[in-house]
């Protein structure tokens, strides 16, 4: 590592954790510099948060030396470590909804006189910082539940530097923001890391680790194995890296024979959303369908499942006309969805894996209403085998189980009622490359027992490396059909802009 | 996160601590009456709370468990408590058989359950707002009914008599309310967890939406939700009625407090913070108890229901504190 020249604001050599049997961290080293962007990735579990739960005072480490601004620092504590400098951006957003601008900016360095504070002077202070570093003219008298998600990360942000942050930790920032409010945090941190500040990203996104970050620190089983450029690395290596494995493996191809159309579109027509919606997906066929915020390609996959009610054209699964008003009418016909929040929609983290994956199917394990365990169990057993899913045991709470094993849940839930149509929302947003990996695989062999899969998805990457046929919906008709050569992530980003269309030509 | 050894010994005592604490309050509480009053274990006295204490308030809490399951409440089971009681009190005033009480009823507590189902599902009105009203149309129902709340009485009639009988009549040694409580406990046991609509109602408890998506008619199985909870509480209000040959406007609302302290009492035992139907009879024992226990030292009334308010904030603590500290 050129350690040498370049100016270090934190340095962790050598950090080890254990808990119980499982090593957390073996080894793992983190050299944060200033005036610059350093990417961390890793699936989950390879230690990246726990490396960053040790800076943050959070996790005490076994072994292992940190040293921050020059001084070796004993121990941590979340207190001292703001102290230092280190303040972190977490995830979930932690600031009070019902507070102003100003309030979430000194929130615990209140300003004002003894017990009284005052809400005008942090409010003015707040508005002047957010000026001097963002340019941003926001009332700080607006209180935060009034914000855009990207806004509040802007506030979080702020409040770090107003108690003159050195160093900038970031955890998934980007997760909740649409496209424009990434671009405005990139701008931000660019410019954070002119003044000087030293900033970690952490995201699975790589496309934005490649255009943002200036170094990139890979994480693997517990250990850093390598630090690259991303503008000298391509995403693929960095992947790589990441699975220790070719990312040729990343998607599997396969060799499908397509059958009869067993999911027919036609016409489908939803005032304001989109009109004259028309396609087939083959058994055994993937197509994928995507397009920008508001294209209309989302609410396209809600009339099949019967979210929104679709106000003309037609839909059949198998040669039959459906009449989809209501999801019970749609998983009745078949049809079974993987929606995009996988929390509030996909599966319930109170309820235990046995009783997520039999909830769409119970009538099939069950007599006279009443549900035979030992069937269930048997199906239940069945599917966690056949789908891997990393579990204790089925009655473990899904709650429990890692983001890529409870898709997988939500995946069983719909393999056990024997579904012919699979329309999937996003299904790996939030999901570590492996389990990725794991859902393409599964993707692939529903496809090859038959069933027709209709994928909506805003990372091109996976659109072309996992489907036979990608439809782009652009301002709510149908822009472009795309497969063979003609199918990669440039044609279809042109096409989702509006810029090109119709490489193959659209049928309708 | 895992912890060392020694630390999970701890744990699990802790653990245990916590998921039995009803329990422990439960045997620490018949002690301690068992010492402080020679009446409190006698069999005249426990029969005494069975049926007066236990029976009624039982299954409206039973009721009460499978609304709470599905993530709701039903404010209005006195209502339909009182409901039931006052229909059944006037039909057999009037001469009817007893099946026609019964049925009337049990009718007028379908219409309370009805009532909720239509404001709950029809018009997504919240379950606590739903019920509230339809609690304050069901006071001021019954006053106008009653010409401000006047109690009728079941002086005579051949069917009044034969229901007070059975009401103090025994099967197999068992007293009939007893039971009356058990085959109810054990079909909602069955129906809450055992059945698909009890895997619906879980499902649309811990996650609505997943319930949604999962192709569940929610609104279906909700309404058959308050249904079931107000036929439940219409039981109690019959029971009520023969017991005492009599219906007495508003009385129904005692109920309500101590069935929803009950489920939630109950609930201690599930790590999940589940109701359960047994865990809901232990939570109804417990208050019946100390009820009894604390009349039988010497307390007044008053003084009963500091205790009550006392033991459920200590049960619901020592359940969330050692939890929280197992953890």
């Amino acid at each position: 590592m050129q350690t040498a020249k370049r100016d270090i604001a934190v340095s962790m050599t050598g950090i080890s954790k254990r808990f119980g049997p499982v090593r957390a961290l073996e080894d793992a080293n983190l050299e944060i510099a200033r005036g610059s962007i350093l990417g961390l990735v890793g699936q989950n579990g390879a230690g990246k948060s726990t490396i960053i739960k040790v800076l943050a005072g959070i996790i005490k480490p076994d072994s292992g030396s940190i040293v921050i601004n020059g001084e070796t620092v004993a121990s941590l504590t979340p207190a001292s470590v703001e102290k230092l400098g280190v303040h972190f951006i977490h995830q979930d957003r932690l600031l009070v909804p019902t507070a102003t601008v100003g309030e979430a900016v000194f929130l615990g360095h209140e300003i004002g006189l003894g017990p009284f504070v005052s809400r005008r002077a942090m409010e003015r202070k707040a508005a002047e910082l957010l000026k001097r570093f963002f340019g941003m003219e926001l009332p700080a008298g607006t209180l935060v539940k009034d914000l855009t998600t990207a806004q509040q990360k802007v506030v979080q942000i702020t409040r770090a530097l107003a108690q003159k942050a050195s160093v900038l930790v970031l955890d998934e920032p980007t997760a909740a923001l649409v496209k424009r409010e990434v671009d405005s945090l990139f701008e931000v941190l660019r410019r954070l890391r002119d003044d000087g500040i030293a900033v970690v990203f952490i995201s699975h996104y790589m496309q934005e680790i490649e255009k943002l970050c200036d170094r990139v620190t890979v994480m693997r089983n517990g250990t850093d194995v390598g630090t690259v450029d991303p503008r000298q690395t391509p995403i693929d290596g960095i992947i790589a890296m990441m699975i220790a494995r070719d990312v040729g493996e990343m998607f599997p191809k396969r060799a499908v024979t397509l059958g009869a159309p067993v999911l027919e579109v036609g016409n489908l027509r939803l005032g304001g959303s989109f009109e004259n919606i028309g396609f087939n997906v083959r058994a055994g066929e993937i197509v994928g369908l995507t397009g920008l915020l508001g294209s209309g390609a989302k609410e396209i996959v809600q009339c099949l499942f019967g979210l929104k009610t679709a106000e003309g054209g037609q839909v059949k699964v198998e040669g039959r006309q459906l009449s989809l008003s209501t999801p019970v009418k749609a998983v009745r016909d078949g049809i079974a969805m993987l929606p995009e929040d996988r929390r509030a929609h996909g599966v319930a983290l109170g309820l235990s894996v046995r009783e997520n994956i039999s909830l769409a199917s119970l009538r099939r394990y069950s007599r006279t209403g009443m549900v035979s365990r030992s069937s269930e169990n048997q199906a239940v057993d069945g599917l966690i085998k056949e789908l891997s899913i990393k579990t204790p045991h089925r009655d473990a709470l899904v709650r429990e189980l890692s983001g890529g094993n409870q898709q997988k849940v939500a995946i069983a839930k719909w393999l056990s009622c024997q579904s012919r149509v699979y329309v999937l929302d996003e299904p790996t947003v939030a999901v570590d490359v492996g389990a990725k990996v794991e859902i393409y695989n599964l993707l692939n062999r529903l496809a090859g027992e038959g069933a027709a899969i209709l994928l909506l998805s805003s990372d091109l990457l996976e659109l072309v490396g996992v489907c036979d046929r990608v439809l782009v919906v652009y301002r709510g008709r149908l822009a472009g059909s795309f497969s063979g050569p003609s199918m990669n992530s440039d044609a279809l980003l042109a096409a989702s802009s509006g810029a090109r269309s119709n490489a193959d030509g659209v049928a309708a | 996160m895992s912890v060392s050894a020694n630390d999970s010994a701890k744990v699990s005592v802790r653990g245990f601590l916590a998921k039995y604490s009803v329990l422990i309050a439960f045997a620490a509480i018949v002690i301690f009456f068992a010492i402080a009053s020679p009446t409190f274990l006698t069999p005249a006295n426990l029969f005494n709370v069975l049926v007066n204490n236990v029976v009624m308030l039982a299954i409206v809490a039973l009721g009460l468990t499978i609304v709470i399951s599905s993530g709701g409440i039903d404010l209005s089971v006195g209502v339909s408590v009182d409901m039931a009681s006052m229909i059944f009190v006037m039909l057999l005033a009037a001469g009817y058989s007893g099946v026609v009480g019964v049925a009337g009823g049990l009718g007028a507590a379908l219409i309370v359950g009805i009532l909720n189902a239509i404001l709950i599902t029809r018009l997504n009105i919240s379950p606590f707002l739903a019920t509230l009203g339809v609690l304050f149309i069901g006071q001021s129902t019954q006053q106008l009914a009653t010409s401000g709340g006047q109690p009728i009485y079941l002086t005579s009639g051949y069917a009044a008599d034969q229901f007070n009988a059975i009401a103090r009549t025994a099967l197999l040694g068992i007293p009939t309310p007893v039971v009356v409580l058990i085959v109810l406990a054990v079909a909602v046991h069955l129906l809450l967890h055992r059945s698909v609509f009890g895997r619906y109602v879980q499902a649309m408890g811990a996650q609505p939406g997943v319930a949604w998506y999962s192709g569940i008619r929610v609104p279906r199985e909700l309404s058959m939700v308050h249904v079931l909870c107000a036929l439940l509480a219409g039981v109690t209000g019959i029971l009520l009625s023969a017991t005492v040959k009599s219906y007495v406007p508003l009385s129904g609302n005692a109920f309500l407090l101590d069935a929803i302290g009950a489920t939630f009492i109950g609930t201690t035992l599930s790590h999940e913070r589940k109701p359960s139907v047994i865990g809901t009879l232990l939570g109804v024992l417990l208050l019946a108890i100390v009820k009894n226990g604390l009349l039988l030292v010497g307390w007044n009334f008053y003084w009963q229901q500091v205790g009550i308010g006392v033991l459920v904030f200590l049960v619901l603590a020592a359940s969330f504190g050692l939890r929280r500290a197992a953890h």
